[in-house]
């Protein structure tokens, strides 16, 4: 069961997940990628830090990790675009739930940083 | 072997001077995780000795010097932000989203204590006589003393500790011993900073250490965040001992939930008031008051959620509400429901005997609704203090402006409407320290000064934001004539 319902577990997710796209570049010998990925975790753990805002906390609802599978095996130019294609699908699904507006707005950020990659 | 936690007197970490301790435990998993040293009257006096020999040098050196400490001070906090938010979930019980915002919270107090060299500056006149000047000078009172709660221990000791010894004071900290493990962690990082020695000093303990605060005299002020009964005794022995004091006490926060309000929205920001921290917090919602048509729609819609809400241990990322802070709690907790259905309350939704896999011996107590209370129920004049949510019925604003202003208690209070009439009617009426509009915690921000009103504060001046100034400084006119 992978649904992320809450403020923290939305971000964490999305952290994690840069890290794998970090490690997943790194290992296709895309470094350039690699270093954005690492940018995005980092920007992202910030957002988490500095935008919880514990008085608005709400659970979160319809928001499965498992709908955004990534094909890590595949580091063809395909499996690529595959990959950030489904990080942009995340980030579209997952910002509008966020209640805190600067925190929604980096997700979107990130977001479309995947949409450019996917080439959509 | 369980460690004993050490006091931080004069720079150095020691030895409490007692064998007596508390056991600090995990309410999750009930594993003890240290003792925590009752501290004794020698004790807080050798830290009141430290903080007076530190105090001249310190209201000398610059106040932008002093400030700088706060920068480096947040860096610190900023880079251990995880460890900290998990001390948080591992000694009070609440979730990691809790207590990653009860962090930040605590370091937003520290922003706001880097604004001190502005915010000490005062006023003056020239000309007030022929030739005469007439200037107010603001400076540091001497040693304060803070003791504060177990339901936010790092966010609650921040409200002081930065603005005080900014506005050069020096400070004494006693934390609640059910959590003092986090503010231990603060302090080790305070000691990084090489601030001289003295100018911040803990001290952990319980009642002893506490009357010792609170009756000594090299202390000038104490602060105090608690239930109203120890708030009031608090208040009267530190007058009685001569100091200046703010003591914050407990709360039955009401929420009216207008008919014209949007319903979803507002059920799910009471879901947050009402049983984030399982309602462990001085704003928590403890009774929503829905108006004509709204009530039947509220309820339903409140049911709905909370029963939905998953609770389970603060580290599990997907739990949405975590324990209360100890059996006992969760013992009185549930005497307190039972005891609301015995004077007639339709129990919606009953917490007691919650249990989660794995943690059998965690004080759970599950989200907790009760309908149709009525003002002389005890669910309703007396404080919970957990995940209890009671629902009545007005049948006019009006009514539930009478409701609110009966209570005993006056912290806060929140509207929920679409009504700008509504809104006005309510904030101009209401007989509480804080409001809030479509907000269910009306938690004031480090700028602004928090504290309630009626039985849920004595003093004069509250915590945080200008008040905090006005708190920790002493204020002297200076008349000159110099022709």
């Amino acid at each position: 069961m992978s649904e992320l319902n809450s403020f923290g577990e939305v971000l964490s997710y999305a952290i994690s997940l840069e890290h794998t796209l970090q490690t997943y570049y790194t290992n296709a010998g895309n470094l350039a990628r690699a270093k954005e990925a690492e940018r995005r975790k980092i920007k992202l753990e910030r957002t988490r830090r500095e935008n919880v805002l514990e008085i608005t906390l709400e659970p979160i609802e319809g928001l499965n990790a498992n709908d955004f599978p990534l094909n890590l095996e595949d580091i063809s130019d395909e499996g690529q675009r595959m990959i950030e294609e489904a990080a942009a699908r995340f980030y579209a699904a997952a910002a509008p739930k966020i209640n805190v507006l600067q925190a929604q707005r980096d997700l979107e950020r990130v977001g479309k940083q995947h949409e450019a990659l996917a080439g959509t | 072997m369980v460690r004993t936690l050490k006091n931080y007197i004069g720079g150095q970490w020691v030895d409490a001077d007692t064998s007596e301790s508390i056991a600090v435990c995990n309410p999750a998993t009930n594993e003890v995780l240290a003792q925590c040293p009752e501290s004794t009257a020698s004790d807080v006096d050798c830290a009141v000795k430290a903080a007076q020999d530190a105090f001249e040098e310190w209201r000398s050196t610059p106040v932008m010097s002093r400030a700088q400490y706060m920068y480096r001070f947040k860096t610190l906090l900023e880079e251990r932000f995880e460890d900290l938010a998990k001390m948080v979930v591992m000694e009070n019980g609440k979730t990691i989203d809790e207590a990653r915002g009860e962090v930040r919270r605590g370091i937003e107090s520290i922003d706001f204590a880097t604004g001190v060299p502005f915010m000490m500056r005062s006023d003056g006149l020239e000309d007030v006589s022929s030739g005469i000047d007439e200037t107010t000078l603001r400076q540091p009172a001497g040693v304060f003393a803070a003791i504060t709660p177990f339901h936010f221990p790092m966010m609650v000791p921040m409200w002081f500790l930065p603005t005080a010894i900014v506005c050069g004071n020096t400070f004494i900290m006693k934390p609640s011993p059910q959590t003092p493990i986090t503010t231990e962690l603060v302090f080790e990082l305070l000691a990084e900073l090489d601030l001289p020695e003295g100018v911040v000093n803990l001290v952990h303990g319980g009642i002893t250490a506490s009357k010792a605060i609170m009756e000594h005299p090299g202390i000038t002020g104490v602060s105090f965040v608690g239930s109203s009964p120890v708030a009031k005794i608090v208040y009267e022995t530190c007058t009685k001992h001569g100091k200046r004091v703010q003591a914050q006490g407990g709360a039955k926060n009401y929420i009216a939930v207008m008919p014209d309000a949007n319903m979803e929205a507002s059920v799910k920001n009471i879901m947050g008031a009402a049983f984030g921290c399982a309602g462990q917090r001085c704003l928590a919602a403890a009774v929503a008051v829905g108006v004509g048509d709204a009530y039947d729609a509220m309820k339903a819609e409140l049911v709905t959620y909370a029963k939905n809400l998953r609770v389970g241990y603060g580290l599990d990322g997907k739990s949405q509400m975590g324990t209360v802070i100890s059996q006992d709690a969760k013992a009185r907790i549930e005497r307190m429901i039972t005891r609301g259905v015995e004077q007639g309350a339709e129990l919606m939704l009953d917490g007691r005997g919650a249990q989660v896999e794995g943690y059998g011996e965690g004080a759970f107590v599950g989200p907790t609704i009760l309908a149709d209370v009525t003002p002389d129920m005890t669910v309703v004049t007396d404080e919970i203090f957990g995940p209890v949510l009671s629902l009545m019925r007005a049948d006019s604003l009006d009514e539930a402006v009478t409701l609110i202003n009966q209570s005993r208690y006056g912290n806060a209070a929140s509207i929920f409407t679409s009504n700008g009439k509504h809104a006005r009617e309510f904030k101009y009426r209401v007989k509480a320290g804080n409001i809030g509009i479509n907000i269910g915690v009306a938690a004031p921000s480090a700028s602004f000064p928090f504290g309630g009103q009626k039985e849920s504060f004595y003093g004069d001046l509250h915590g945080q934001g200008s008040d905090s100034i006005e708190f920790y400084t002493e204020r002297k006119i200076v008349i000159e004539r110099w022709t």
